[in-house]
């Protein structure tokens, strides 16, 4: 038993030191557009519901095996529940933090999403939000980063994801009972060029699966201290 | 002597600089997500220090019209290159770096059967990057201009942008003259395990293509009667 622990130690930090040749994101998303009402890009009032739509266009990872491009199919997500804290001005940037917050990816085979204008709206979240759902996650930490000085108008966003349920839940494990985290992460853009009026900003991100999770440096020794 | 004078640099003018900016909608010319680093790295304990080499490549998902692309048979990579540091400017928790010099942003077109498949590897420049990621052919050149890169070192997140002009590659061919320039941007973090060691960032961003530029068409009877 105690051979057993030892052994899956090393598995375990075996694998975890294992650099892939390519560290794709899980999911990659082309557009995604943000909505809150009475916000603007350099200001968000503390109590603000934030939330977001996208389109799904490539998975990878534990996903891989899903494809977003088939037409008979579509990939969607809906980002709801992120509570504002009030945009915090570092001038000219403007950095906004953002409380709670669900995020829930669909497989719909009845195609249909389309970005309406003025949101929400009879399209807008209904057309993301149909099919079923393969992935749900709690979010932490979200927030976004604007300014005043890009030319073409444009910041980050990024939050943190606790994956917590979906039909597809168990591809996203950390293979110890529990899920692996997952960072939500992008660029942001308001310039007018590119915006559906009624959303706040275009969003061009992905999520990316941290797992394996980090390591902390040990030596056999204290491995072996461990179990014994 | 004055009148003809006058008439010739109208003529030229007309010929010229008719030209007005459409007011359609930018487009999407492709979505690009990988990783960045600095070399040469002039201080390592430092990004973005005056005189650091600006780099990043990775994989282009999505490509659309004006270039064409068969995901299937071919990977599709970027190389970021040719971008100096040459000012650094801190805000708060925020720094500003600017690269005044030209770079370019190419995408290579390699064959997933015969070519080499792009790898990352560690602490590039390395036999791995950006070696598997400049190989096979280069479909798209374009110049980078006033490119700007923002980071907030609180957040460990950031974006950037540049002005973007399709000058060269196989498909250059493929643009028509007066639709050839755009402009790019990404977010950017540092917070992801995905990063391979040695990589700064990871990316995630995209490129539009401006409208095309609008020509009146006429006659030169047409443009001597008027100056008349």
């Amino acid at each position: 038993m105690k051979a057993a622990g030892i052994l899956l130690s090393v598995v375990l930090l075996a694998g975890a030191v294992v650099s892939p040749a390519l560290s794709g994101p899980i999911v990659d998303w082309d557009p995604a557009y943000f909505w809150e009402p009475g916000a603007t890009p350099i200001s968000s009032l503390p109590g603000g519901q934030l939330k977001i739509v996208g389109t799904v266009s490539a998975f990878g990872g534990p996903l891989t095996f899903l494809n977003a491009n088939m037409p008979a199919k579509e990939y969607t997500f809906y980002v709801y529940g992120l509570t504002s804290t009030g945009t915090v001005p570092i001038v000219p940037f403007y950095v906004t933090a953002y409380t709670g917050g669900t995020i829930e990816i669909y497989e719909d085979s009845t195609p249909d999403a389309v970005f309406d204008p003025f949101p929400p709206n009879a399209n807008v979240p209904s057309t993301f939000i149909d099919g079923t759902l393969i992935l749900s996650g709690n979010m932490s930490n979200f927030n976004t980063q604007t300014n005043t000085i890009t030319l073409h108008q444009t910041g980050n966003a990024e939050g943190d994801i606790a994956w917590t349920g979906g039909s597809l839940i168990a591809l996203v494990g950390n293979g110890v009972g529990g899920t692996c985290p997952a960072i939500f992460t992008g660029g942001l853009t308001w310039s007018p060029d590119v915006l559906i009026p009624g959303y706040l900003f275009r969003h061009d991100g992905k999520i990316d699966h941290e797992c394996p999770t980090p390591n902390t440096p040990s030596t056999w020794g204290r491995i072996k201290t461990l179990y014994r | 002597m004055n009148r003809l004078a006058t008439r010739a640099v109208f003529v030229l003018f007309l010929a010229c600089a008719v030209s007005v900016p459409a007011a359609r909608a930018q487009s999407l010319l492709f979505d690009y997500v990988g990783f960045d680093y600095e070399d040469p790295n002039l201080n390592p304990a430092m990004f973005g220090a005056v005189g650091d080499g600006y780099r990043g490549l990775g994989e282009v998902g999505s490509l659309f019209g004006p270039l064409t692309s068969d995901q299937t048979n071919f990977q599709y990579t970027y190389y970021f290159d040719g971008l100096t540091a040459t000012a650094r400017t801190t805000i708060g928790p925020f720094i500003i770096i600017d690269y005044t010099n030209t770079g370019t942003l190419t995408i290579y077109e390699d064959s997933r059967s015969t070519g080499t498949a792009a790898d990352y590897g560690t602490n590039p420049p390395s036999a791995l990057a950006p070696a598997t990621f400049v190989d096979g052919t280069a479909i798209l050149v374009g110049n980078l201009t006033n490119f700007q890169y923002i980071f907030n070192t609180s957040t460990n997140t950031g974006s950037f942008e540049a002005d973007f002009e399709a000058v060269g590659g196989t498909q250059i061919g493929n643009f028509p003259l007066n639709q050839r320039k755009g402009w790019t941007f990404a977010g950017t973090s540092g917070n992801s395990v995905t990063v391979p060691t040695g990589y700064a960032h990871q990316v995630d961003g995209q490129t539009f293509l401006n409208p095309p530029t609008l020509n009146r068409t006429g006659t030169w009877g047409g443009i001597k009667a008027r100056y008349r």
